[in-house]
């Protein structure tokens, strides 16, 4: 056992939303390097977990703990201060299912943002920077544009970029592709495959399985708030411990020969 | 301060009567200005510049007179035109004329916003015109213009208390005459504000009756 | 009218113009102010808000004016024609303000805000540097319309001894026995100022239709 903190540790998360709860008792740690991807079928509580981790939802229940550091309340259960969880948010990165970029600012000032006006860095060093990720993911030429004037994929891609130039210890995809059309999934799949490889600690909620499958180094099933079963991805999809996983998979089985990240660059 | 209200009590049929006024002033400006407003629009957006051109100039050129202004001129102006109005009489002219502006460009914007389809239909299925315009193309309208419609009869009923000015004896004019005898005038014109407040409180149920009248029929 | 009295009536012009200047100024932030009040959402603050500029837009200016001037002196606060004439613009500017401002707000798309959260910017910064930018751009058709229209109340202001274009038309029309005149060169000193403004509100959103298209 070792003594270092996990990225990442959700400690009995529950939430409610008036009488439903969305979440009970959710329970799972993330080690540096780790690819956890969160399944279950709609409304089980996936994206309310995710909102979880960095507070954009309360949890009523349980605790977070980043690197060791309690995020949003402490174990007694004193609420932090917005100037306090301002600073935890920003180890904790956030790509949105509908990108969720900042419409009046280009692309090289939505990556640059929070680098300068929350980080403090220098701006030449936070422009630099966030060139090299627009290059990463294969826009350094749309530098100056404005997102209006971008493809549903492209913003996906922003959207990483502007969650990577914080420099974050963890990386959380809320359905990351699920705004987008088909043809487009492909290009921003390819990223986040690479950040995973590049060993990213990252939690995604995936819309397509086939990321499941190939990316992750863990599955969490999520069904109805609780967690089912947890499993590398190879003995989840081939041999599901339990009914609710069996029965979830087979609703599913044809995303998994869907769209599952072939680079459309070829 | 209760003995200041106490006053305004017993001073309250000057209260309601200049309430009357101003109820009644507005009610019948807001309807006249209504259907003229109706017979505007269609020469608004006529094809024939001859029509459509005095139209917007009117239209255009009451949205730039400060009402106040406009109703000064109607009372002062009428008589060289050899008609002799009460206060009253040229109020309630000044507003009609002033606020049938404002309805016509109400309704342009809520006619154009109407889609085209259901009154291809009505043409389709051998409506006459004046029946067409009735059955067909009217509700729909006055639905969709229903909030705005509300927010003018708002203005209107704001407007009212410019008559003041000329010694029409509606709301405010009433709170200022209590003031100026009893000395209360917190508690006069606070009173005539609470008024105010529930006649646009009564406005703005009746445009949320039409809404859901409206979203039924969505 | 002799050129004393169109001398008098360009310096009442004066008056109105600084008047109103004052009234929009002050009125902007305030309405952003209560807007933001609302939306923020504090229990009983958000509902004072509410009901004040309820209140507020119901209330004719004049009777608004006439409360000021009359009543404030009443409960000891001394106050002139001036000082109640501006305070009476921007209580009534302010609350239809709010309600532009609060429109934006409403409307303002809630996942931009929550990524300004996630990555980590503190509440000021989040609403300078995202919100603010965005429904600025937002509700300028709605406030320069405020504008417009907050202008053509002020010939109200006369009622409580402002010395503006109005009194300067009263005064001279009471005068020469020819009340025409004197209002008819208030019109054609209002109007090209009102249509300023109504051109500007127009222009402003035809721009942003066609950026939206």
């Amino acid at each position: 056992m070792t003594s270092v903190p996990k990225v990442l540790d959700v400690a009995c998360g529950t939430k409610r939303f008036g009488a439903a709860e969305v979440l009970s008792d959710v329970s799972f740690q993330v080690d540096k390097g780790e690819t956890v991807c969160v399944l279950g079928p709609s409304g089980s509580g996936k994206s309310t977990l995710l909102r979880c981790i960095n507070w954009l939802e309360r949890p009523d229940a349980g605790q977070i703990y980043l690197n060791g550091k309690p995020v949003g309340a402490m174990a007694s259960g004193a609420v932090m201060h917005d100037r306090e969880l301002s600073k935890l948010r920003t180890h904790i990165g956030m790509v949105f299912q509908h990108f969720a970029l900042w419409p009046h600012l280009t692309v090289l000032q939505n990556i640059t943002e929070a680098p300068i006006q929350v980080q403090k860095r220098p701006k030449a060093e936070a422009v630099e920077e966030a060139l090299a990720l627009l290059a990463k993911v294969g826009l350094a030429d749309k530098r100056d544009a404005f997102p209006a004037r971008l493809s549903g994929g492209q913003k996906q891609r922003v959207g990483i970029a502007r969650a990577l130039a914080v420099r974050p210890d963890v990386l959380l995809f809320d359905e990351p592709t699920s705004a987008l059309d088909p043809e487009l999934v492909g290009e921003v799949l390819v990223v986040m495959r690479e950040l995973a490889r590049e060993g990213m600690t990252m939690v995604v909620v995936p819309h397509e399985m086939g990321f499941a499958r190939d990316a992750a180094t863990r599955v969490i099933f999520l069904d109805r708030g609780r967690v089912v079963e947890t499993a590398p991805p190879d003995r989840f999809f081939a041999q599901p411990q339990t009914e609710r996983s069996r029965q979830f998979l087979q609703r599913y089985a044809g995303s998994l020969n869907g769209a599952n990240g072939r680079s459309t660059r070829e | 301060m209760m003995r200041d209200f106490a006053i305004v009590w017993g001073e309250r049929s000057l209260l309601l009567s200049g309430l009357a006024n101003t109820t009644v002033l507005s009610v019948l400006s807001a309807t006249c200005a209504l259907l003229l407003g109706v017979m505007l629009t269609p020469a608004l957006m006529s094809r024939w510049r001859a029509i459509a051109l005095p139209a917007r100039v009117f239209v255009d050129g009451m949205r730039c007179v400060p009402f106040l202004l406009f109703a000064y001129i109607v009372y002062y102006g009428l008589p060289s035109l050899g008609l002799r109005l009460d206060n009253w009489s040229s109020g309630l002219a000044a507003l009609i004329i002033y606020n049938t502006a404002y309805m016509a460009e109400i309704l342009r914007g809520a006619w154009q916003a109407q889609p085209r389809e259901p009154i291809e239909a009505g043409i389709a299925f051998g409506f006459p015109e004046a029946k067409l315009f009735r059955r067909i193309i009217l509700p729909p309208l006055l639905l969709t213009a229903g909030p705005v419609l509300g927010n003018q009869m708002i203005q209107i009923i704001k407007d009212s208390a410019f008559l003041t000015i000329i010694a029409l004896p509606e709301l405010t004019h009433a709170a200022s005459s209590i003031q100026s005898r009893h000395y209360v005038p917190f508690a006069a014109f606070i009173t005539a504000v609470l008024l105010y407040w529930g006649l646009c409180l009564i406005v703005e149920a009746g445009v949320s009756a039409v809404g859901r009248l409206a979203e039924a029929r969505r | 009218m002799s050129r004393g009295d169109i001398v008098a009536m360009l310096q009442g012009a004066v008056v109105t113009v600084t008047l109103s200047f004052i009234g929009i100024l002050i009125g902007l932030p305030l309405g952003l102010g209560l807007a933001i009040l609302r939306w923020a959402n504090t229990p009983l603050l958000a509902r004072v808000v509410a009901v004040y500029v309820s209140m507020l837009r119901a209330t004719p200016l004049v009777t608004l004016l006439l409360l000021l001037f009359f009543a404030l002196p009443n409960v000891g606060v001394p106050i002139g024609p001036i000082s109640a004439a501006v305070l009476a613009l921007v209580m009534n500017t302010s609350a239809f303000n709010c309600e532009v401002w609060r429109a934006s707000l409403d409307a303002f798309p809630k996942d931009q805000y929550e990524a300004a959260q996630a990555v980590g910017m503190r509440a000021g910064q989040r609403f300078r540097r995202i919100v603010l930018p965005q429904i600025a751009h937002a509700s300028l058709p709605g406030l320069v319309n405020e504008m417009s229209l907050l202008i053509k109340v002020t010939p109200v202001l006369a009622v409580v001894g402002v010395v503006d274009i109005t009194r300067a038309a009263v005064r001279i029309g009471a005068e020469t026995f020819e009340p025409l005149p004197p209002f008819l060169l208030a019109v054609a000193l209002y109007v090209p100022i009102v249509f300023a403004l109504v051109s500007l509100q127009r222009f402003i959103e035809r721009r942003q239709a066609e950026a939206a298209a």
